[in-house]
């Protein structure tokens, strides 16, 4: 055996050890920004967007990782601006809107093309309505069509109700639950804000198309196309029935939704309610033109390289799935001079941690929302290249609010009182407070309502009025033996920062109440049915991000007793409030929405915890690319800046 | 010759059929659907796959059904990346790992060797030291920490490699997996061809080519090495079952889309059909491997007649 | 990991000569002490071999009441998260929450706050366990199986090592990585336990051959005539006359083992299929630890090097064995 000696031995692990040590140091070390900047040397930006795309089919898929990959390949009537996500103009030139916010007639450029170089006209648009609506391909984002009149009833297969002199019976005549829709205005049609003024001969007030008149005519009613409900349905109501009886079932058609193609350029929107934030909701991918000739040539397969046509300012290049997706510059695109990248290559990606260590590398340019893995965002942020800026999502616990013991309001307002969320968001750090819904420092000139204050001794004084008395043992901690512990849990889908929160809140109840909540985690999926059929017991985890930049989007979740809303909360006087505010004109708009927020916060559905913010990087020599609320970016504003002194040195501002 | 790989050819397929058979075995006798993992599916889903799977059938006739299937070499559809051809996912899949693995022996084998004949030429001295020390280090450093410790210095601290990711071959994506895979076989031929080279060193035959004259140069390559290298050559079978538990590791580290990561995803998925179909891929391989180094041996080896 | 170099005792002259010695000795028992005495002075003299066996008994004994003082000392376990929130955070060795130096975590924190010390010296129990239990399952089935199929010889030994070569051929670590795989235990210790057995299953071929070329050149001897002529049984002229005898290229070779199951445990721990959480070993806390190696490099650094010395060595000790006990093998 050969004899190294003990001292050569020891000396090889010290060199080991050393070097070791100094690369960590260096690692973890003040660099300015996180990582390599050097700029790419194409002009091609590397982009991490998430989990592999499900398809590439605009109207189809619902997830994060496939809406920015949609935002560089197709466009719609307009797009989201790069700083504050406000519509600008994008297919539509310019716009008008009447004076209730009900209809909206857009004018079309005429040079818009697609990749294959046809040119683009209205009745794309009113195809893709069509198509995004339509039963058979059961859109998962179908909703945002719904605010289009007979839009919810084509998608649900609702049928209309016609008599033999054909007339059909109409909405007005039936009290409905809820909704009662809002009759279009005949008033005329005022210009929007939109830079642009019409001209006199294209004003299109008098363009007074039968379709037009079908629209503004008093919405007919629905019924479910499914005989059972319907039978149901009538059963409860027996005006209804009798109306009904001897009358015909007449399908509501894709040609009754509310879209028309006044002329080749001229597209003209009528929506079933006032909608002041509709322009808005406009950019999602829903929205966004769908090739008809792709999709009746290859049918479902036609989003895939070779079949796909697209018009956005980047066209499909190449797709190697679970590894890269490619997409290059459309020459065909009508705004293709404005458009910097010549190229944009999408990563799709599992793991958080991998997705830094390629951009701190330079492999990655920029990453996606969301990116930066909870444990290393204490050292991330204190880089130049991360983005500090808050986001249009709210984190909050919905409360199950049709069972006991959380019916009681008293009870809801104790366990929301007992939370020091001031600790909790000093430790998140990088979050803001929330006090009912909306997000804190998104929307201006939005009057925020204020929520209680942390007071736990108020908190066990609600607790004790409603019945379950909180007493001090003999260590100084609480307890509260009658509170039924066995229907209060709270659950939560499995992700390491959910399990933190869920642990932090069981600890202060438990502190602050005496009442210790079991907590239970399930799969994400399975979790999101759980709570929206209000299975759950007592309380549950909720993130809420918002569609479009307006309140209207978070005002809604309790629109309805359903879908999103997952409380059980419902209230009539609230729901009168929204529709009232969406018929006001901005500053008194945000007041009312504000008031029916604070009727929301006074009957504590929900125990709000915090306004999210953005959690990305991004290389400084990205422009064009600004932490704005939705993080949804529209990529031909996106360019790679070659000289140092005009990099981003730190988070670019939002403000103009 | 031609008898004996007969004969070894007609032992690999019953192995195969083994080895698919104790795999298929484990898959369902475990408890749980195969099919859905630790998700609960809606009814008529669930209805569609035991139909289409002919689970309603005893086990017999599924065996006998999966297996009809395989000998035509048809896995059928990965059951967790929808649409897709188990034999596409292989195809995708093999040449990434078959690259790696094939650059890293074939590392190991040029420094392994090298360093190890030096070592033995010069027995004794501070070199042979060393570099047996290093080769030490070698087997210790478990590759799931040698990997890391590579990226964080060459990657995350120098940026001159990619810390992850296949950017295809030939790249920069190709140097640090394959250091980080060869690295223990390094070690290990390094030590066998050392311990082999003495041995060959010390015999008559050498002995007398020296004593004839002959260069050391043409004593060590054209003689020496024949014999020096034998432990490397039945080390190489061995080698082959460990390069692939290897494999596995440093495509997960380095997430490279190969047959290694793709048989640990399907693993914890339960996705049967990509499970049998890496399987039988990877026994019909090491077999094969097996047999080319035993031939191989033949060659080396005028003593060895089969 | 098989080993790289035939090994002892399969050339019969040499047997002979080793039993001879026993036979010479005159005494009945089965170990001659001269023999073990003289591999031991000869392991002593190695001195890579003994720093070897001071490491591994200083690993062994701290894996084992390290994580008691530690907690009699700070109230740190392997699973214990801390109440205050702002301590849930992957602090560097030797460093307090607020970046000051502090005694508290001597190995730093995970990102859950726990003591990184603690978790490691949890990972040398289990793993330093699972080394040895599988290594002792793979001793039991493999000499039993060589001895018995050395012994009895002909057509079952045949047979045996038959299936032994067919068992060699199967790629081992698919079937136990599908089996890990689709038999999640319950608990922990269940999970050990299965762990234990696939471990086990891998190494016991090799063992079976060695037993079995040993039994092969010891069978013929006299002193088993003679047992067989006073009418000892077969099982006891296996276990308690031959088997014993055996004992030397046994050791060298479980010492070799040990090291390569724990590097197999590692590996399967790594990928996840081996120990489950809240238990840690050293590959599982390797792969937690990668997670983050760009910015909290400790949490692979320390699990990685207490492995890569431990198996470093068990590496020298098993070599010094194999040279003290193989004298005509040692180089110049």
């Amino acid at each position: 055996m050969f004899e190294l000696t003990l001292k050569q031995i020891t000396s090889l692990i010290a060199l080991l050890a050393f070097a070791l040590a100094g690369v960590s140091c260096k690692s973890a070390q003040g660099e300015v920004f996180f990582g390599k900047t050097k700029p790419p040397d194409r002009n091609v930006l590397h982009y991490y967007t998430g989990d592999e795309p499900e398809s590439l089919d605009p109207q189809v898929s619902s997830g994060q990782p496939e809406r920015r990959i949609y935002m560089a390949l197709f466009e719609g009537l307009v797009e989201y601006d790069p700083k504050d996500m406000h519509p600008i103009p994008a297919i539509a030139e310019r716009w008008d809107i009447n004076d209730d916010f009900s209809e909206f007639v857009f004018h079309l450029r005429r040079n818009a093309r697609w990749s294959n170089g046809d040119l683009i006209n209205a009745n794309d648009f009113v195809y893709t309505f069509r198509r995004g609506l339509s039963p058979k391909l059961a859109s998962r984002n179908a909703g945002f069509g719904y605010y289009l009149r007979y839009g919810e009833a084509y998608n649900q297969g609702a049928v209309f109700v016609r008599d033999a002199s054909n007339h059909f019976l109409l909405e007005k005549d039936f009290a409905s639950e809820g909704n009662a829709s809002q009759q279009l205005g005949q008033k005329q049609l005022t210009p929007a804000q939109s830079g642009y003024k019409p001209t006199a001969q294209e004003s299109t007030s008098d363009r007074d198309t039968p379709f037009h008149q079908f629209m503004h005519s008093p919405a007919r009613l629905t019924l479910p196309g499914d005989e059972k409900t319907r039978n149901s349905l009538m059963a409860k109501d027996a005006k209804l029935k009798v109306a009904v009886a001897g009358k015909e079932f007449v399908e509501v058609k894709a040609e009754d939704i509310g879209v028309e193609a006044v002329d080749d350029y001229t597209l003209r929107l009528s929506l079933r309610q006032s909608a002041p934030f509709f322009l808005g909701l406009l950019a999602n991918q829903f929205s966004r033109l769908v090739p008809r000739s792709a999709v009746n040539t290859y049918g479902e397969q036609w989003a895939t390289p070779g079949h796909m046509v697209t018009c956005g300012p980047f066209k499909l290049k190449s797709w190697k799935p679970y590894n890269e997706l490619d997409v290059e510059r459309d020459p065909m695109y009508w705004d293709s001079a404005s458009v910097h990248l010549d190229e944009i290559d999408f990563y799709p990606l599992v793991d958080l941690s991998t997705a830094m260590n390629l951009y701190k590398v330079g492999e990655l340019d920029a990453v996606s929302n969301h990116t930066v893995p909870n444990a290393w965002v204490d050292v991330v942020r204190q880089k130049k290249d991360y983005m500090i800026a808050p986001e249009a999502a709210s984190i909050y616990i919905h409360i199950n609010t049709t069972k006991p013991p959380m019916n009681d309001v008293r009870v809801r307002k104790a366990f929301n009182m007992a939370i020091d969320k001031d600790n909790w968001i000093k430790w998140r750090k990088i979050v803001k407070p929330l006090d009912g819904i909306m997000p804190e420092g998104i929307f201006s000139g939005y009057p925020y309502p204020k929520g209680d204050r942390f007071d736990a001794e108020k908190g066990r004084q609600l607790l004790a009025q409603a019945g379950y008395p909180v007493t001090k043992k003999g260590d100084g901690s609480y307890e509260c033996p009658t509170f039924p512990v066995d229907q209060v849990e709270y659950t939560f889908p499995t992700a390491s920062t959910n399990k933190t929160m869920a642990e932090f809140m069981q600890a202060q109840w438990k502190q602050n109440l005496g009442i210790t909540i079991s907590l239970r985690s399930m799969e994400f999926k399975t979790f999101i049915t759980y709570r929206a059929n209000l299975e759950y017991k007592g309380m549950a985890f909720g993130a809420f991000s918002a569609d479009y930049l307006d309140p209207y989007t978070f005002s809604s979740i309790f629109y309805t007793p359903t879908g999103d809303n997952g409380t059980g909360w419902w209230d009539q006087k609230y729901v009168d409030m929204l529709d009232e505010a969406n018929t006001l004109p901005a500053p008194r708009r945000f007041e009312l929405l504000a008031r029916a927020e604070q009727l929301m916060i006074d009957a504590q559905p929900i125990i709000p915890i915090e306004t999210g913010a953005v959690n990305w990087t991004k290389k400084p020599y990205v422009k064009g690319l600004y932490p704005n609320a939705g993080s949804l970016f529209a990529w031909k504003f996106v360019y790679i800046e070659r000289d140092p002194s005009k990099w981003d040195y730190s988070t670019p501002t939002l403000t103009n | 010759m031609l008898r004996f790989i007969i004969r070894r050819l007609l032992v690999t397929i019953p192995m195969i059929v083994v080895v698919i058979t104790l795999t298929w075995g484990l898959i369902r006798l475990a408890p749980g659907n195969f099919y859905s993992g630790e998700k609960k599916i809606p009814k008529a889903v669930e209805k569609n796959i035991r139909e289409k799977y002919g689970l309603n059938k005893p086990w017999y006739v599924q065996y006998g059904r999966t297996m009809g299937h395989i000998v035509r070499l048809d896995f059928g559809d990965s059951l967790k990346y929808q649409g897709q051809l188990v034999n596409t996912i292989i195809a995708r899949s093999l040449p990434v790992s078959a690259i790696v693995g094939i650059l890293a022996y074939l590392l190991a084998l040029i420094v392994g060797i090298t360093v190890g004949s030096i070592a033995a030429l010069k027995q004794n001295s501070k070199w042979d030291y060393a570099s047996m020390a290093l080769a030490m280090l070698g087997i210790s450093i478990p590759n799931f920490v040698l990997g890391p410790l590579l990226v964080l210095l060459f990657s995350l601290a120098l940026y001159w490699l990619p810390p992850s990711r296949w950017s295809g071959f030939p790249s920069r994506s190709v140097v640090l997996p394959v250091l980080t895979l060869s690295a223990i076989y390094m070690a290990y031929i390094a030590r066998l061809t050392r311990a082999g080279m003495l041995e060959v060193l010390r015999s008559d035959y050498i002995r007398t080519a020296r004593a004839k004259g002959l260069r050391e140069r043409d004593v060590v390559i054209r003689h020496a090495l024949r014999g020096g290298i034998m432990p490397v050559v039945s080390f190489t079978g061995p080698a082959l079952a460990f390069l692939l538990t290897g494999t596995v590791v440093v495509e997960r580290i380095f997430g490279l889309p190969g047959l290694g990561n793709y048989f640990i995803q399907a693993s914890l998925n339960r996705d049967e059909p990509l499970i049998l179909g890496i399987v039988a891929f990877i026994a019909m391989t090491l077999l094969i491997m097996n047999l080319l180094v035993d031939i191989a041996y033949a060659f080396l080896d005028p003593r060895i007649r089969y | 990991m098989e080993d790289e170099r035939p090994l002892i005792h399969t050339d019969p002259e040499f047997a002979v000569a080793e039993t001879d010695v026993h036979v010479i000795e005159g005494s009945g028992t089965v170990i001659g002490t001269s023999l073990w005495k003289d591999a031991w002075r000869r392991l002593l003299k190695n001195k890579l071999a003994v720093f070897g066996l001071i490491v591994v008994i200083t690993i062994t004994v701290v894996s084992l009441i390290g994580p008691l003082i530690i907690k009699a000392a700070t109230g740190y376990t392997y699973d214990f998260i801390p109440n205050n929130v702002v301590l849930i955070k992957s602090m560097p060795p030797l460093t307090g929450p607020e970046g000051s130096f502090s005694w508290a975590h001597p190995m730093g924190t995970d990102n859950s706050g726990r003591d990184l010390l603690a978790r490691v010296l949890l990972g040398g129990r289990i793993s330093l366990m699972v080394g040895i239990i599988s290594t002792m399952v793979s001793l039991i089935i493999g000499i039993s199986y060589g001895a018995v199929a050395g012994y009895l010889g002909g057509r079952i030994d045949n047979l045996m090592m038959r299936l032994v070569d067919v068992l060699y051929s199967l790629p081992y670590i698919i079937l136990v990585i599908v089996l890990l795989a689709m038999f999640r235990s319950k608990t922990p210790v269940g999970q050990l336990v299965l762990l234990f057995i696939a471990l086990g299953s891998v190494s016991w071929l090799t063992m079976a051959r060695i037993v079995r070329g040993q039994v092969l050149s010891l069978k013929n001897q006299e002193f088993v005539l003679a047992a067989r002529a006073t009418g000892v049984s077969t099982t006891r002229i296996i276990f308690r006359h031959l088997v014993p005898n055996t004992l030397g290229p046994v050791i060298v070779y479980a010492t070799l083992t040990i090291p390569s199951v724990m590097l197999t445990e590692a590996f399967l721990s790594f990928l996840g299929f081996g120990v489950q959480p809240p238990l840690a070993s050293w590959g599982s806390l390797a792969a937690d630890g990668i997670q983050n190696i760009g910015i909290f490099p400790w949490q692979l650094i320390f699990p990685g090097v207490t492995m890569a010395l431990t198996l470093f060595s068990l590496n020298f000790l098993g070599d010094g064995l194999r040279d003290a006990l193989d004298p005509q093998m040692r180089k110049a």
